[in-house]
């Protein structure tokens, strides 16, 4: 797999985007390399074909089975960011966790 | 979830933690409604008692910032907290209208 592209969305894309940043200073560290976006949850369905997984806010949990249909599109997966790794604003945590959906496990 | 103590988070994390609970209470509220809409009442009554919950833990966090602030103790200001309040507040103002709706779907059944 090449460079893993992963979406993050919520509500405005505001608290994601700090996650955005937390993660790829995690990537950086651990000499990885990842293109890692945030949106607001009306781009959500626009923005998911260019990306490999699609993670969302806790606010926008019920929107995911509507995201997820228009996902299967794409072949890409949706799930909601776990929800201590969001509540501490963990980086690694929701970074590993994109792993996992794309079926790498580290 | 346990309720958590602001004292060993950081202003960042508090604004999350305030965020994951409105916003789970944000998402139950609607499918909440959505349930009620399909004739399952005993589940949307359920997610609303969810929610609240939810909403519990998020005012739990920001009672702790209240006492905080009222200790003379200052709390650092920032958009993401400016944003988390207003995910507390929408969210308590939807959970009113939203119980409102339910009630006004059953009578016009």
């Amino acid at each position: 797999m090449g460079v893993k592209k992963i979406l993050l969305a919520c509500s405005s894309g505001m608290s994601t985007s700090i996650l955005v940043t937390k993660m790829q200073q995690y990537v950086k560290s651990i000499g990885d390399e990842a293109e890692i976006w945030a949106v607001g949850q009306d781009q959500a369905k626009a923005e998911m074909a260019k990306a490999d997984v699609v993670l969302i806010g806790p606010q926008m949990s019920f929107l995911k089975s509507e995201l997820q249909k228009e996902a299967d599109k794409y072949d890409v997966k949706v799930d909601v960011i776990d929800m201590v790794a969001y509540g501490m604003a963990d980086g690694k945590k929701v970074y590993e966790q994109a792993l996992r959906l794309m079926g790498e496990n580290q | 979830m346990n309720e958590a103590n602001i004292d060993v988070l950081t202003d960042e994390q508090i604004g999350f933690q305030l965020i994951l609970h409105s916003g789970n209470a944000r998402s139950k509220v609607l499918e909440a409604l959505r349930q009620s809409r399909q004739g399952d009442e005993a589940r949307a009554a359920a997610l609303l008692k969810e929610a609240e919950e939810d909403l519990n833990r998020a005012h739990h966090i920001h009672f702790q910032m209240i006492q905080r602030e009222a200790s003379d103790e200052k709390i650092e200001f920032s958009l993401i907290l400016m944003h988390a309040e207003d995910h507390l507040m929408s969210t308590l103002t939807m959970k009113e209208l939203v119980k409102e709706l339910i009630e006004w779907g059953k009578q016009r059944l």
